[in-house]
């Protein structure tokens, strides 16, 4: 469990998005997932290559920036090709406010999906990223496409 | 490694202030009770939690005195195999390593450095207190350490520390720190058990001296925060070398106080002599937790203020 990434050592300072990079992307999860802007008021959106990141916004951000860090925030969206893809991670720790696209699954077919990577399926829902559900329990990120899910589960 | 049978020679040099001494030999042949801290920030409702964990046969019983916090039975239970665990809901520790925290009070705003971070039980703790919403800096000088503590800031979900790896010693000025945290390398004696698979970290690298490490640590430490700011030093062993004289050593070298606090476990005043040699007398403001009055690991407090 918990496969462990690497961290180099020589990471650099993720850079902050512009106005309407953050724009883009917190409308992305309020529109797929219901769930408001104002939810990462208090966070910044950084990004580094393909990653957004969500790190706390401190009263000034320059001292830190001085500092060589390995990781900084949690991290939340990817690009992949055009799309916006929402991280497990952090819809594991936003998912449950999402009033839209959410797939509640039984304890047996989420076991299935974990094992077997993809199922057909059908709902009454648009196409796209899904949150998947069990019992209450936010575990992460689906794609739902041409009569099937896919798991992006860690 | 110690044998339980080499422990009453070995913690002979403590008699004199560890409470009732041949209690606290009985004790480390009996197992300490698990506990977990619950994650509010990626479980809004523990219920949810609690429930899920009780279908598996685990009783959850809140403690008193520790908002989050659960003592759990039976106390051998698996509980890192647990899909509460996997979504990190919980992170299971020992009770007294709460401890720093509560002396510590992080609070949304402040900038907090956690000098000594991984595997990251106080950072996360902090996270939690401060709702997700101070600014954590999270330091360790291991580089396999802070992998395993960048997985548990993932697994608990959160977003407001950023990590570092340096010697806590040399840890760059500049940033304008509230409060400093330094859960300090130690000899570990508090961890000491029959059975425990740890070791005393003490005797078996002989040669290292943490007492000089301890210092360097808690200087540098006092020297990030900024006037007026708090510095919490802590470590898991008896040995007042590693705790009142590293504290005493900050006393002589800097403007500093010890702040009293109050703590929800027994507790004992630190030490103001060791070996015949007398320490500064605000030493006792400082707090000694006993595995066998806590029924968990023993701890080593002292919360600091910077003066000047
Ligand atoms: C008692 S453990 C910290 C436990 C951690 N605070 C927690 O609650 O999960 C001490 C840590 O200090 C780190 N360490 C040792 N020497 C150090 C130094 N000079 N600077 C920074 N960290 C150091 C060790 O790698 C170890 O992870």
């Amino acid at each position: 469990m918990g496969r462990r990434k690497k961290i180099h050592k020589e990471a650099k300072w993720p850079r902050v998005v512009s106005l309407e990079e953050r724009e883009e992307v917190l409308s992305f999860w309020e529109e797929r997932f219901g769930i408001p802007k104002e939810t990462f008021q208090d966070y910044l959106l950084l990004s580094t290559a393909k990653n957004y990141w969500l790190f706390i916004a401190p009263p000034d951000l320059r001292p830190l920036q001085n500092l060589k860090v390995q990781t900084v925030g949690l991290l939340f969206t990817r690009r992949v090709s055009r799309w916006l893809k929402p991280t497990s991670t952090a819809l594991q720790r936003f998912g449950h406010l999402a009033t839209k696209n959410v797939l509640e699954l039984s304890p047996s077919e989420l076991d299935r999906l974990r094992r077997e990577k993809r199922l057909p399926f059908e709902a009454e829902m648009e196409e796209g990223y899904v949150i998947i559900k069990c019992e209450g329990k936010v575990w992460g990120c689906g794609l739902y496409a041409q009569g099937k899910l896919i798991s992006f589960l860690p | 490694m110690l044998k339980v049978t080499e422990a009453p020679a070995y913690f002979a040099r403590y008699r004199e202030i560890i409470p009732d001494f041949e209690k606290f030999l009985a004790h480390l042949r009996e197992p300490l009770p698990l506990y977990f801290r619950l994650n509010e920030l990626k479980a809004p409702d523990p219920e949810v939690v609690l429930a899920g964990l009780a279908r598996q046969g685990v009783k959850a019983e809140a403690v008193p005195g520790f908002p989050h916090f659960y003592r759990v039975e039976p106390r051998d239970f698996p509980l890192g195999n647990t899909e509460e665990y996997y979504l990190g809901y919980i992170y299971p520790m020992t009770l007294s390593s709460a401890l720093p925290v509560i002396a510590l009070e992080p609070k949304p705003g402040e900038y907090i450095l956690d000098m000594c971070a991984a595997p990251g039980s106080k950072t996360t703790q902090i996270a939690q207190v401060a709702e997700d919403k101070a600014v954590i800096v999270a330091n360790d000088r291991r580089l396999d350490r802070l992998t395993a503590l960048v997985a548990n800031l993932k697994r608990l979900g959160v977003a407001c520390a950023l990590t570092t790896l340096y010697r806590g010693e040399v840890f760059p000025f500049g940033v304008p720190f509230d409060k400093v945290l330094v859960d300090a390398p130690c000899s570990g004696e508090g961890r000491y058990r029959e059975g425990y698979e740890g070791e005393l970290l003490y005797q078996k690298e002989g040669h290292t001296n943490l007492p000089a490490i301890q210092k360097g640590l808690l200087v540098r430490a006092f020297d990030l925060v900024k006037v007026g700011g708090i510095v919490v030093y802590s470590t898991c062993t008896f040995n007042p070398e590693e705790n009142e004289m590293v504290v005493d050593y900050l006393l002589r070298k800097r403007q500093a106080e010890i702040v009293p606090c109050t703590y929800p476990l027994p507790h004992h005043p630190g030490v103001t002599e060791w070996e015949g040699r007398p320490l500064h007398p605000d030493l006792q403001k400082t707090a000694r937790f006993y595995p066998h009055e806590t029924q968990a690991v023993g701890f080593f407090v002292a919360k600091i203020k910077r003066l000047f």
